[in-house]
C-alpha cells in the first residue's frame, strides 16, 4: 500500500457540530496529521480556507449561514482564490442519490456518508492524494472530472463535444509510485 | 528564493477545457511502503477508542438538544427556525449515533428527518408524531444497556417508520415521482464513490 505522509498535509475541518470536529481531529491525528484547522460554519470555513490555504477540506453539508455545498461552489471559482483545485471531501449524513449527485455537480472531490469510519476517511484521503483527477471547466461546471471511468460501450448522447480527445487518460500518481518501486 | 508558480496544463476543446493543475499533494506521497506493522487506520481507531469514554455524555447532550428543539416546535409551531433546529438536531444524531455506540438510535432519527424534510407543508406534521420520535430516541438511549434493547428499538423504529411513510404518501399524493424517490432505499456507503 502507498504510504502517505500525513504530517505533510494541512487539513481544514468544517462542521457546526463540535463533537464531530473532535472526532475528525482525533482520526486525522491518528493517521499522523499535525496541521488540522477547524471552522464551525460555512462562513468561518471560507475565511479559514483563505487564511490557511489547506491541502484538503473536510466539510459537513448541513451548516448555518451557508452550507457545505455552497461553500464548495465558492471555493470552485477559478482565479478568485488561492486554490480553486483544493480537494474537498464532503462528510454528511445525507446519502440519497440526489444529494450525492448534487455534491458531485458542485465540485466535491469525494463523498463520505456518516457514520464515519477510520477506514472510509483514510481511503478518501489516499484517493485525493494519490489519484488526483484533472479538472473540467465548462459553461456550467468547474471541478474534478466527474468521469471516474471510461466506458467503451457507452451508448447515448455525449455531453462534451470535441471528439475522442476529450477523454484524457492519465496514469494515477499511485500507479506512478508503484511503477517507480 | 522565490519560486516560479507552476501553471496548470490546459487542453481546450469545443465546449470545455481539461485542466491538469500542479499536484500540490504529491509532496505527501512517499516512495517507501508502510513499515511492517504500521497501520494508520488502526492507529486512528485506537485514538478514537481512547476518546470513547466521552461518547455517552456527548450522546446525552445531543439528545438534550433534540428535546429543546422539540419544545421550540411545541411552543411556536413549525417556523423556519424551529423546523431547522429540529431537523439539524435529528440529522446530527442520525450521523453520530453509530460512532457514539448507539447504532439503533440512528434509524429513529432518520425517520424524523424524513418526516420533516419530505412533508411539503411542515405545519401539517402532527406534533404527536414528532413527540413519539423524540421520545423514542430518548427511551432507546436511556435503556440501551438492556439485553433486549436492540429488539425493542427495532420494533419501535419499524412502527414509527411505517406511520411516517403512510403520512408522507398522503402528503405527497400529488407528486408520484417525488414519492418514488423518497420511498426508495438510500445509497449504501459502499455505493458512493
Amino acid at each position: 500500500m502507498v504510504r502517505i505522509d500525513f504530517n505533510r498535509l494541512r487539513f481544514l475541518v468544517i462542521d457546526d457540530n463540535a463533537h464531530m470536529r473532535r472526532i475528525l481531529r482525533t482520526l486525522l491525528h491518528g493517521f499522523g496529521a499535525r496541521e488540522v484547522y477547524e471552522a464551525e460554519d460555512g462562513a468561518a470555513g471560507l475565511e479559514s480556507f483563505t487564511h490557511y490555504i489547506p491541502d484538503i477540506i473536510i466539510t459537513d453539508w448541513a451548516m448555518p449561514i451557508f452550507d457545505g455545498l455552497e461553500l464548495t461552489q465558492m471555493v470552485r471559482q477559478p482565479g478568485a482564490n488561492a486554490n480553486p483545485y483544493v480537494a474537498v471531501i464532503m462528510l454528511t449524513g445525507h446519502s440519497e442519490k440526489k444529494r450525492v449527485v448534487a455534491a458531485r455537480d458542485a465540485g466535491v472531490t469525494e463523498f463520505l456518508a456518516k457514520p464515519i469510519s477510520a477506514k472510509g476517511l483514510y481511503q478518501r484521503i489516499v484517493n485525493v492524494v494519490a489519484n488526483p483527477r484533472p479538472f473540467i471547466k465548462t459553461k456550467s461546471y468547474f471541478g474534478p472530472d466527474r468521469r471516474r471511468n471510461t466506458n467503451q460501450n457507452y451508448v447515448g448522447t455525449e455531453r462534451r463535444k470535441g471528439g475522442k480527445a476529450d477523454v484524457i487518460r492519465q496514469a494515477s500518481l499511485l500507479d506512478k509510485v508503484r511503477a517507480a518501486n | 528564493m522565490a519560486t516560479i508558480k507552476e501553471k496548470p496544463s490546459i487542453s481546450t476543446f469545443a465546449d470545455h477545457e481539461v485542466i491538469t493543475p500542479q499536484n500540490k499533494l504529491r509532496k505527501a506521497v512517499s516512495a517507501e511502503p508502510l513499515a511492517p506493522g504500521d497501520d494508520p487506520v488502526a492507529r486512528a481507531e485506537q485514538a478514537l477508542a481512547e476518546l470513547s469514554s466521552e461518547f455517552s455524555s456527548w450522546m446525552d447532550s445531543e439528545c438534550e438538544r433534540l428535546d429543546v428543539a422539540r419544545q421550540g416546535v411545541a411552543k411556536s409551531g413549525f417556523t423556519k427556525s424551529t423546523k431547522e433546529a429540529l431537523f439539524h438536531a435529528a440529522h446530527d444524531i442520525k450521523g453520530e449515533a453509530a460512532t457514539f455506540g448507539y447504532p439503533a438510535v440512528a434509524a429513529v432519527a432518520d425517520s424524523l428527518c424524513r418526516l420533516i424534510e419530505h412533508t411539503p407543508d411542515a405545519t401539517r406534521i402532527p406534533f404527536k408524531l414528532v413527540d413519539q420520535h423524540v421520545d423514542a430516541v430518548r427511551a432507546i438511549i436511556r435503556e440501551y444497556s438492556r439485553s433486549d434493547a436492540e429488539e425493542l428499538s427495532a420494533m419501535l423504529t419499524k412502527r414509527l417508520r411505517e406511520v411516517t411513510d403512510e403520512f408522507l404518501v398522503h402528503e405527497n399524493r400529488g407528486r408520484p415521482e417525488y414519492l418514488e424517490n423518497i420511498l426508495g432505499p438510500s445509497l449504501a456507503p459502499d455505493q458512493i464513490a
